[in-house]
């Protein structure tokens, strides 16, 4: 190979590295890091993508200067030299990308290792993913419940995820961590936040029709907020947004478990995946009848549902107080 | 099959009054016999219900559920095939009627009423396969079209949730099942029995009836819009896949049908290309494209009839009301995806490898060189072939399987990117010092190696355990699946329909429409899908019919370019009727290449061959004096020429 064509090639991959590079650090790619988890898969990131900046560089340089330099002319009927092959080449270009990807392999499992374990005592939440709604238990914390993840700064929180009906998966761009809940079987997933603020809860796993507005949100809290939120919430037992003892609040049960997909005013929902209740109005015993047993593409809540959340949820629908 | 002959006879009906020469056009082999015996065959099929549903005392007794799986997506598409004549000549023989001999009567295809017949022909067959696969794709993108108005604003505003759901779950399917893996194999049935100096495939007939059972998955899947519920994504992931409507059961047997069509293919491809080469042509002398398609088959009939189970499983546990996955019946439902992907990853190398030999056919012959490290190509399909089979829980690194497979998977899933490296290295080096001829063919393989590498690249980071966590079920990953399926198998097989439309058609297409079909994909392509991998890693999950404002503006962009491009397939539709009515007539071999489909004039005549080739060399020995791969019609004369072997 001639000098000047490895100075061409030379050239071309630093202009085509620096331009991707350019495109890398310039553009915003990674959502707001507020993880340990997240700095962790972030640095897996940015080492593949350099390597792969590398080879896309290498590839790139080949190409176009091929595409330029071996172009035919217009009625050269003449084959190219018969090279077989270089056996040199050959190992080469296996040998170098075998060791990328083993780098690329020793640092994705020691990561991976890492974000698996808490640090220090996690504070442990229970995680319960139904169509289309999230459910969030403290054991620790009295057995609160709650419709959003609050969790502590600089702490790790160990997520204890159950489905109740199909597969869901959670995630937080922000944390990075994503795990699916199954069926039968109980998962696990480590966060550990480190930057306060409100962050997007996202269902990844197709769920059903209310599956893109599977959402909720995870609030990350100084401890002592955190544990100020604890102290205010109703203890043990009793289901989302409403304690067993104490008067029922409906439109806590609705917020959890029927906005996903049902828009109604006067709680603020706006879900579009079901009928919406502003518009319709039905008898109480046919509504209760459809909140018991589903049917029509939502789910049943009869065994979900207290008998006295659901005559509150009734009430609350149909505004009769009797 | 023959209309000339009473033998083949099938029907218990026999016409009683005479034996005539040729049969009443009711029970002649053909559409007419085809249309009443799918009638025929659904009322057996309903017959068998009702009969052992009344039997055993299970009321009701017309349960349209089970004669809906049992007659109308099983007895009667055998009834089609039956009426069409795919099963005459076994029948004959089964019952001791005397067979058609095989007079070659069925080859050839002289109208085109000829492509909508039984045809144990190779070639019409593969012309079959080509044109029904490309109506497929063209359904599949029209489906990807609506998927992308719905998605053009973020609010639910085109469509409903479940029609939503069925458009990408149909998309998809149409696209893997009925496009891609078959259309490959139309590619190869066409030119494969060409290139190894084979008159036919190894089993005709069962050739013609792979063919024919694929309209019918085609079919079902978009039949399964009327009966609302393939509603799961093309995964069709248990338990949700049980909760859907009825309809999944289309889902669930059309990707049967489909399967079938696939591994009877795949072992005729391996039978014939054992035991059907031609005098010379050892392993180390095939093709690439030969390679290619030996490597596939394999993998299609050991990794098929695992999701051939699968979707079994999710049928019975809606319609017998079994337990495989049902957990509170003690199913278990990871155990859907281990043998779903136990099929589908290898699947992704079905839908690759034989484009990888399209691209070392295409590559070397408009290069001029012989293609670079030839046995090392070979030997890197093996390696593929082999490591495919251990990569498919890396589809499942958030899906709650055994914590501890996750690292092994990821060391062989990035592993399998060496030998993928091996051959986008070899063709660049192919490319080095050659005559470089950009022709459309020679375009979409240049294409197809750019935007396989950035799709290669992206998987190497999905293969690290711990990137795949954050961007998995995101746009990232329908990014990447676009750049190797489309950027990387669309464009081979669009390199290949260039590449041997003149020899499969006998004339010219436009080369000029041809590059500004290429140019507009490209661009388009690389605009609508390279900023999916943004909005995925920013967090936009898969398979959503709304999404956050925030990413409204792509999305817009995204659907704009959606449209262009799907646009543009329609200069390649244009360009390919026309052509194929009056293009130029095309010369035998009109790029100069060596492989023996080459030798013979454009269209090959029907027997391929009038007498049997001789291989004498290696397939690519562009530059090398005096070198022939093969020797047909008493040619001597490079017999003498002294024959180099790598």
């Amino acid at each position: 190979m001639r000098r000047g064509a490895i100075v061409a090639l030379i050239s071309i991959a630093l202009v085509v590295a620096a331009v991707t590079t350019a495109i890398a650090y310039f553009v915003d790619w990674l959502p707001e890091q507020a993880s340990e988890e997240r700095q962790g898969i972030d640095l897996v990131f940015w080492v593949t993508v350099a390597i792969c900046i590398f080879f896309f560089a290498v590839v790139a340089a080949v190409s176009i200067y091929s595409g330029v330099k071996f172009r035919v002319r217009p009625d050269d009927e003449s084959d190219g030299p018969p090279i077989h092959g270089h056996t040199g080449l050959e190992i080469m270009w296996t040998a170098i990308p075998t060791l990328c990807v083993t780098v690329i392999a020793v640092l994705s499992a020691v990561v991976l290792a890492q974000n698996d374990s808490p640090k220090g005592e996690p504070l442990r939440v229970e995680v319960l993913a139904q169509q289309y709604a999230w459910q969030f238990t403290y054991p620790d914390q009295g057995g609160i419940k709650a419709t959003n993840l609050y969790v502590p700064i600089d702490r790790s929180t160990k997520l204890v995820l159950r489905a109740r009906d199909v597969l869901h998966s959670f995630w937080v761009p922000e944390f990075g961590q994503k795990q699916d809940a199954v069926p039968g079987i109980v998962t696990t997933l480590v966060i550990t936040p480190t930057k306060t603020g409100e962050y997007r809860v996202i269902c990844t796993e197709l769920c059903g029709l209310g599956h893109a507005l599977m959402r909720t949100r995870a609030i990350v809290l100084s401890q002592a907020d955190f544990d100020a939120w604890a102290r205010e919430q109703p203890q043990g037992g009793g289901s989302a947004g409403g304690g067993d003892g104490g008067e029922i609040d409906a439109e806590g049960i609705f917020t959890a478990n029927c906005a996903a997909c049902h828009t109604l005013s006067k709680a603020g929902a706006s879900g579009q995946v079901g009928p919406n209740l502003d518009e319709l109005s039905l008898a109480p015993p046919a509504v209760e009848q459809q909140i018991r047993r589903g049917g029509g593409g939502m789910p049943p809540f009869g065994d979900q549902l207290s008998d006295g959340e659901i005559e509150a949820l009734v009430q609350y629908l149909t505004g009769s107080n009797e | 099959m023959s209309e000339t002959t009473t033998a083949n006879s099938h029907s218990p009906h026999h016409a009683p009054h005479e034996p005539p020469k040729q049969r009443h056009w009711l029970l002649r082999a053909g559409w007419p016999r085809a249309f009443w015996m799918t009638g025929l065959f659904f009322l057996l099929g309903m017959g068998i219900v009702v009969g052992l549903r009344a039997l055993g005392g299970y009321e009701p007794y017309l349960d349209w559920e089970v004669v809906i799986v049992v007659a109308a997506l099983t007895m009667a598409p055998l009834g089609f095939l039956s009426g069409l004549g795919a099963f005459d000549y076994w029948v004959s023989y089964a019952i001791g009627r005397p067979t058609a001999p095989e007079d070659h009567s069925a080859h050839g295809a002289y109208s085109w009423k000829d492509y909508f017949r039984i045809n144990t022909d190779h070639k019409v067959i593969g012309i079959q396969y080509v044109t029904t696969t490309i109506f497929f794709f063209l359904a599949g993108g029209l489906l990807a079209l609506l998927v992308r108005a719905e998605l053009a604003r973020p609010e639910t505003d085109f469509v409903d949730t479940q029609t939503y759901n069925e458009l990408f779950t149909v998309h998809a399917s149409l696209m893997i099942f009925l496009f891609i893996i078959p259309a490959f194999a139309g590619l190869a049935n066409y030119v494969l029995p060409l290139m190894i100096g084979a008159p036919d495939m190894a089993f005709p007939r069962l050739n013609a009836l792979s063919y024919w059972l694929l309209p019918i998955a085609g079919v079902m899947l978009l039949a399964s819009f009327f009966f609302p519920g393939a509603g799961a994504g093309w995964t069709n992931y248990a338990p949700l896949a049980v909760e859907q409507p009825f309809g999944n059961v289309f889902f669930s047997m059309a990707v049967q049908w489909a399967g079938a069509s696939s591994i009877m293919t795949a072992l005729n491809f391996l039978v014939t290309i054992i035991t059907m080469r031609a005098p010379g042509m050892t392993f180390w002398r095939m093709p690439l494209l030969v390679w290619a398609n030996f490597t596939t088959s394999l993998l299609v009939v050991i990794a098929t009839p695992f999701i051939a189970a699968s979707q079994f499983f999710v049928m019975f546990d809606r319609v017998m009301h079994t337990n495989f996955f049902d957990f509170t019946e003690g199913g278990y439902v990871l155990g859907y995806q281990h043998i779903f992907w136990f099929y589908s990853h290898p699947a992704v190398y079905i839908m690759i490898l034989p484009g990888f030999g399209i691209v070392s056919e295409v590559i070397s012959t408009f290069s001029r060189k012989p293609i670079f490290g030839y046995r090392l190509m070979a030997l890197s399909l093996m390696a593929i072939l082999v490591l495919g089979f251990s990569v498919w829980a890396h589809h499942m690194f958030v899906s709650g399987m055994a914590a501890y497979l996750r690292v092994p998977m990821m060391v062989t899933t990035l592993l399998i990117a060496v030998p993928t490296g091996i051959k986008v290295f070899s063709w660049l080096a192919t490319l080095w010092e050659g005559r470089i001829h950009f022709s459309a063919p020679m375009l979409w393989a240049l294409g197809f190696v750019t935007s396989f590498v950035i799709g290669g690249l992206s998987g190497v980071m999905l293969g690290a355990v711990p990137i795949d966590i954050h961007v998995s079920d995101t746009y990232f990953i329908v990014a990447h699946i676009h750049y190797v399926l489309l950027g990387g198998s669309l464009f081979t097989i669009f390199a290949g329909i260039y590449y041997w439309f003149p020899k499969m058609t006998g004339r010219m297409y436009n080369e000029r429409l041809a590059k500004v079909h290429f140019w507009l994909t490209l661009v388009t392509f690389n605009t609508t899908f390279f900023p999916m991998h943004l909005i995925g890693i920013q967090g936009m999950p898969r398979r959503v019919a709304t999404y956050e404002e925030r990413f409204g503006d792509w999305n817009l962009f995204i659907s704009i370019s959606s449209f262009v491009l799907g646009a543009s397939f329609m200069i390649f539709v244009y360009n390919m009727i026309v052509s194929w009515k009056s293009g130029p007539l095309a010369p035998a071999n009109p790029w100069r290449g060596m492989t023996i489909e080459w030798l013979v004039p454009s269209p090959p005549p029907v027997f391929n061959f009038d007498e049997v080739p001789q291989v004498v060399g290696n397939p690519y020995e562009y530059g090398v004096k005096g070198a022939r791969h093969a020797i047909l019609n008493g040619d001597r004369a490079a017999q003498v020429e002294p024959v180099r072997t790598q």
